[in-house]
């Protein structure tokens, strides 16, 4: 782990769901440590807890016990998250009514008024994961790839100091899921945001810095 | 413009798409509803206009009667003008009679009016559509149009009347000997009762007839614009001398115009279900949006909506349904409104329906009036229920976590 001050820091989480009168013990104290543009993958088997995991860090669900923190912080408000946290979906989760560019823009939106300034920055991002030239494009005439790109644009969008990508090459072939995972890597280190990335890929969850295997409620080195 | 409001724009009409049939067809429910309200409203205010003058036009605002005989009209008229907003006066008397002309009998309203003076009041000049108005005088009558038609009278004609004060004679044996009048106008109102049963004399004619002497039965009253006739009334009543008693034209027709009022409320009421219904369709539809975009409702929430903006989001879709709605029904009702007449001459055209739809509805052309008040209802009642519609979808949308939503298949 660098030095730097973490991001985001969980402490002794546990998550538990009721699957008919069974309690299944999905988390069992995992301890996370992120700092700042750090990447660390998570691999684990299916069912092993990764999504749940993501969902926590995310903030969008609570854990039974232990302590989530970002920037040293307890709670995480919708809006806060939108601007600390960019988050990238197996499933794209593109609105199918608007456009690349106002999928995009989109996170922005979420957040107060945009001007020409976000527009610039929208379009630019577009252009990094190469998609300029479809910015007028709904998601509908884009390839699984292509999505992806928009998905990775929009979470990056706000500047956040994380991105969570959860499965982001799950949909997607090999050739564009390298692709994905190059750009994805790369515009992390560029834009100095920490990466916590959940994969079955082995190759993909290798090029991290940090490399994390959940298995049985908690973290194995990988 | 705030987000939610951006994306349920979006979600109506979408980037690079066609007009969605979803929002065509909600929109349309809208558009009907009003514009089937602002057709129905405005004809049925219309017809309340064209009473509302009939009556004015032919009694003058306020009416004057005695309970029995005005004995001292001039004397009572004197006093009337000496309230504030009375313009004029002119006293009248009325009955029924028995005209005939070449064996063809009627039995007719007659109004005895004082020649000199009821034009000041009632525009019954305008009303005379053949012969001459200025004509008229104890020899001569003014017949309604449909009257003059039916007994086969015209200009020049001579009519006989007969009253019910020679009734009384035939009882003592008397010699029958009607008044026989000439014909020296024709007057047609637009409203087929007076143009089909009334005929004009001059008062002192009316008087011979009825055995009246120089009394009358009351004084119609005309009142300076802008006068608040409840108020002339009340201060005419005041004034008066003797037994008679002042009453507007809406109080002289209270129960008319509380069955017109009914009936218009009624159709209101009737017809604001055609958009309840389209509401509950655009309730349904949304409610199903909700539903099919369960992952995109738990995206935006990801990326830091609120549960209140996702809410808006919806709510908004139904506000701006009601508005596309409202506006192009406004703008379907007026052109319907504004080409009634040549719709319905079309329509009796093909039906051959024309007279009966005269002696039916009594006007020859249909009117249309739609007050403020009666467009503002319909606007506020469209927008109300549309944005109702909208409510419970987007309280699904709010309950939606996230985090559920997007785990949701």
């Amino acid at each position: 782990m660098s030095d730097a001050a973490p991001i985001l820091q969980a402490t002794g989480l546990h998550k538990s769901y009721l699957s008919g009168e069974r309690r299944l013990h999905v988390l069992r104290g995992v301890e996370l440590a992120v700092a700042a543009g750090e990447s660390v993958s998570i691999r684990g088997e299916s069912g092993s807890g990764k999504s749940t995991l993501l969902n926590l860090l995310s903030g969008l669900d609570a854990p039974d016990a232990g302590e989530l923190r970002w920037e040293g912080e307890t709670t995480l408000p919708a809006a806060r998250r939108g601007r600390l946290i960019g988050l990238v979906f197996q499933s794209f989760y593109l609105v199918p009514e608007l456009d690349a560019l106002d999928n995009v823009l989109l996170a922005a939106r979420l957040l107060g008024p945009i001007g020409p300034a976000e527009r610039a920055r929208a379009a630019e991002l577009l252009g990094r994961v190469g998609l300029a030239e479809r910015a007028g494009h709904v998601p509908a005439k884009l390839s699984g790839g292509e999505r992806q790109r928009v998905a990775i644009a929009r979470a990056l969008m706000n500047r956040p100091k994380l991105i969570l990508a959860d499965e982001p090459t799950g949909n997607l072939d090999e050739g564009s899921g390298e692709a994905v995972i190059d750009l994805l890597l790369a515009l992390c280190a560029e834009s100095g945001c920490a990466l916590v990335l959940v994969t079955h890929n082995a190759a993909h969850a290798a090029r991290c810095a940090r490399r994390l295997f959940l298995r049985e409620g908690g973290f194995h080195s990988d | 413009m705030p987000w939610p409001l951006y994306l349920a724009l979006k979600q109506l009409f979408p980037t690079g798409r066609r007009f969605p049939f979803f929002t065509f067809i909600s929109i349309l429910g809208v558009t009907l509803g009003v514009a089937l309200l602002i057709v129905s409203i405005s004809v049925m205010g219309g017809f309340g206009r064209e009473i509302r003058n009939m009556i004015v036009n032919t009694q003058g605002e306020v009416q004057v009667r005695a309970t029995g005989l005005m004995d001292d009209p001039r004397a009572v008229m004197a006093a009337i003008e000496t309230v504030p907003g009375v313009v004029a006066t002119t006293p009248f008397a009325e009955g029924v009679v028995m005209l005939q002309h070449e064996n063809k009998p009627a039995f007719p309203a007659i109004q005895g009016v004082d020649a000199t003076r009821v034009d000041r009041v009632i525009p019954l000049r305008k009303f005379v559509v053949a012969g001459d108005y200025d004509a008229l005088d104890d020899d001569r009558v003014i017949l309604s149009a449909q009257l003059a038609m039916t007994i086969g009278a015209r200009l020049g004609s001579k009519v006989s009347v007969y009253s019910p004060l020679l009734l009384e004679k035939l009882k003592a044996d008397e010699i029958l000997i009607p008044r026989e009048l000439e014909v020296c106008g024709i007057f047609e109102i637009g409203h087929q009762q007076l143009d089909s049963s009334v005929v004009i004399v001059t008062l002192r004619t009316m008087q011979e007839l009825y055995g009246l002497g120089r009394s009358v039965h009351g004084v119609n009253v005309k009142l300076a614009d802008g006068v608040d006739p409840d108020r002339a009334a009340a201060a005419i009543n005041r004034a008066l001398p003797g037994d008679g008693v002042a009453k507007t034209w809406m109080d002289a027709n209270e129960e008319f115009l509380f069955v017109l009022q009914l009936e218009k409320n009624m159709i209101f009421f009737l017809l604001l279900f055609i958009i309840v219904v389209a509401a509950f369709s655009v309730a349904s539809s949304l409610l199903i949006a909700v539903v099919r975009k369960t992952r995109e409702i738990g995206l935006l929430g990801a990326l830091g909506a609120t549960p209140g903006q996702v809410a808006a989001c919806f709510c908004y879709q139904g506000v701006i349904i009601g508005v596309a709605g409202t506006a192009s029904g406004l703008a379907l009702g007026f052109t319907v409104v504004h080409f009634r007449n040549d719709l319905v001459a079309g329509f009796t055209r093909l039906t051959g329906s024309q007279a009966a739809l005269e002696r039916f509805y009594q006007f020859s052309q249909l009117p249309a009036y739609l007050s403020g008040t009666d467009l503002a209802l319909i606007v506020a009642s469209a927008l109300v229920v549309s944005t109702l519609a909208g409510l419970l979808p987007a309280w699904r949308a709010a309950k939606l976590k996230p985090v559920e939503a997007l785990r949701s298949e």
